[in-house]
């Protein structure tokens, strides 16, 4: 960082000190190839001739310091245990996620306020995740929802934690933080709220073929974690157990 | 102003890996381009328009100039464009505004994707960082998710159901096994599916299932466009350019709860919205439908003099990289009102030999989606339509419309965050 710039709080030389080694261990130097024969040319299959060609394997890994610029408050928050909405001093709009300008072009790029929001919303959506990105296989499966927190008028992307079967739109949530935590979004998750029957519109719960196929699947997304990770089906089902 | 075309194509195969890199995929997509074009000497194009999606999928910044003096093109002006998966189509558009404005009368455009380099979970995690990195991406996002959970609002406020998901993913795959390019043609073979295959189908992220989402494809395609002064001398073919139009919405999808810029904008489906759920501060297009499609079908109708585009369309090749989206498309488009997307799903107005077939090619989850070639792929499948040539091209009549005048192109990247619609005219 620059000389002009004065760390109050350090909880990350360790980390740049730890990752000058990855970054020079994930640098471009070639680290294994393969000769391999394969199809070649424009045409449809079938039509082309073969080929051989080399491949070669090179790693790439980095370390990105970056600032979360007039919305560090929030963040910030999560890591002392509490949850910051921006309201327009104008349009009175609630973000959360909170922006540092409003956006409602009648308000002219007003700065927000910060307010204080509730531990509580409601699934405006989601979606029963049974593969995901590489960082995030090892929560598989679970639910990315998209909630409403009381008194926000946006939704906040969060993740369900409940079993895959049992969530819906319109369901209410308690928010809650983790124990450990980075200061990013996955330091909060939430439940639903105790004693919520399955509403009859619910469209994954209308027909029972959903729910039928979702189990079947959610068992091969299991068959994956076991054998990846030794992930066994009860640690996992225990995570939504509490 | 002058009016403009495409004059010709080239493809290279799209396929899950291809073993050629991105610039020899190019020059024999362009190779074909040229001995389809006779009459095309190569000096004679004055402009480059590149269009690739990521730098991060092959370790490569400005590819393009790779790509661009690989086939000797290299002392000629020339730019990428690029916006995640609207590329192609901002490719496309904004060539069509430099010969439109007179500055350039023939215009090479060259889209390409290479996607397997990385295993399959990094690809997808490398095209979520087109999402919004400090939020959506953290928890455990990535497009499948994000586009699963849009779908799921969709169809819980206009009640589609799983089936009409299938419908979509079973008509677009029958399809494609009569486009020998097609992707899906390549690992699955010329066999029809049918709707129990799809329910046999593994899921991917409730409510899609595999065959719901787009293809993971390395592949290229050129398109030759040119002004009305040169067209005549390259092809008796032409492909004219009616109409365009773009648009966008929020990077967040969650933010569009309250969506400032387009409250109010369209009144109509902001009352479409079922009482039994609390409406959002701006109920339209909020979770559910795709805005940036709204406002850019708008300008295009109005440039295309189209007013009725259900009648007045004769196929359509959308940018639908989840089949929910095909689904809100035609309600987007103004095929039909705000919730009766399924309607049209199970009527078969959008099967093969309905009144307004869309994904004839297959589309983004059947045919192929190397990003920055998807768009030009699906204008190349619109020209040999409009030319006639489908049966030359693919050995096989089937996907021949009889005598169609008018196609209509969307594209776009993100979540909806940004995209387009061409209207593509024989005349």
């Amino acid at each position: 960082m620059g000389d002009e710039i004065k760390i109050i709080e350090d909880k990350a030389t360790p980390i740049i000190k730890e990752w000058e080694d990855y970054a020079r261990k994930g640098n471009w130097t070639v680290k294994g190839y393969q000769v391999v024969r394969g199809i070649s040319g424009p045409e449809v299959l079938g039509k082309g001739q073969e080929e051989e060609y080399m491949v070669v394997y090179r790693p790439h890994g980095v370390l990105y310091h970056h600032s979360y610029g007039l919305v560090s408050k929030f963040f910030k928050g999560l890591i002392d245990g509490k949850l910051y909405g921006a309201k327009c001093p104008k349009c009175e709009t609630v973000y959360c996620p909170p922006r540092a300008h409003c956006w409602n072009p009648a308000c002219k790029v007003e700065r927000t306020q910060w307010i204080d929001l509730p531990l509580r919303g409601v699934v405006h959506t989601f979606s029963v995740m049974l593969f995901s990105a590489d960082a995030f296989l090892e929560h598989l499966p679970f639910v990315l929802g998209y909630v409403q927190v009381e008194g926000a008028h946006t939704a906040l992307p969060i993740q369900i934690v409940t079993a895959p079967t049992n969530v819906f739109i319109g369901q209410k949530v308690e928010i809650r933080f983790r124990e450990k935590r980075h200061g990013d979004l996955m330091d909060i998750y939430c439940v639903p709220e105790p004693d919520q029957p399955i509403p009859e519109y619910s469209c994954l719960h209308k027909d029972e073929k959903n729910l039928r196929d979702l189990n079947r699947d959610l068992e091969n997304t299991y068959t994956f974690l076991k054998n990846r990770f030794g992930l066994t089906k009860e640690e996992i089902e225990r995570r939504w157990a509490k | 102003m002058r009016r403009v075309a495409i004059l010709g194509g080239g493809i290279y195969r799209p396929d899950r890996v291809r073993l050629e890199v991105a610039e020899e995929g190019v020059a024999m997509a362009y190779r074909q381009l040229l001995e389809d074009v006779p009459n095309l000497d190569p000096m004679d194009i004055q402009f480059v328009q590149s269009s690739y999606f990521s730098d991060h999928l092959n370790q490569q910044l400005c590819m393009a100039w790779i790509v661009q003096d690989y086939i000797g093109l290299h002392r000629k002006g020339g730019y990428r464009v690029e916006a995640g998966g609207s590329t192609p189509l901002d490719a496309i558009i904004n060539a069509y505004y430099l010969i439109q404005s007179g500055h350039y009368d023939l215009i090479l455009v060259v889209g390409w994707e290479w996607m397997s380099e990385v295993d399959t979970a990094t690809t997808n995690e490398f095209i979520a960082s087109a999402s919004d990195t400090d939020w959506d991406f953290t928890v455990g996002g990535y497009y499948n998710g994000y586009y699963a959970a849009l779908e799921t609002r969709h169809m819980q406020l206009y009640g589609e159901t799983i089936e009409d998901l299938g419908r979509i993913a079973v008509k677009n795959r029958n399809n494609a096994v009569h486009n020998p390019y097609s992707q899906w043609r390549s690992e699955h073979g010329t066999s029809y599916v049918t709707l129990d295959d799809y329910y046999n189908d593994r899921i991917i992220a409730w409510p899609y299932r595999r065959w719901n989402c787009a293809l993971i494809s390395e592949g290229a395609c050129c398109l030759l466009m040119g002004s009305d002064r040169v067209a005549a001398k390259y092809t008796n073919n032409p492909m004219w350019i009616a109409g365009v139009g773009l648009g966008t919405d929020s990077m967040r999808p969650g933010d569009r709860l309250v969506n400032w810029a387009y409250h109010g904008a369209f009144k109509g489906d902001e009352r479409i919205y079922p009482d039994e759920f609390p409406k959002p501060i701006t109920p339209y297009p909020e979770m559910a439908n795709f805005g940036f499609a709204r406002e850019a079908a708008k300008q295009a109708y109005a440039q295309a003099g189209i007013a009725d585009p259900l009648k007045q369309i004769d196929f359509c090749e959308l940018f639908a990289p989840y089949d929910g989206v095909e689904l809100c498309l035609y309600e987007d488009l103004m095929f039909c009102p705000r919730g009766e997307g399924k309607t049209l799903v199970r009527e078969g107005v959008t099967e093969r030999g309905g009144e307004l077939p869309c994904q004839l090619s297959g589309g983004l989850t059947a045919f192929a989606h190397p990003v920055g070639a998807t768009s030009l792929m699906q204008t190349l499948f619109c020209y040999w339509e409009l030319a006639g040539l489908i049966p030359e091209k693919f050995g096989d009549p089937t996907l021949q419309l009889k005598n169609p005048r008018r196609a209509l192109i969307t594209g776009h990247g993100g979540t909806g965050c940004q995209g387009g619609v061409i209207i593509y005219s024989k005349d």
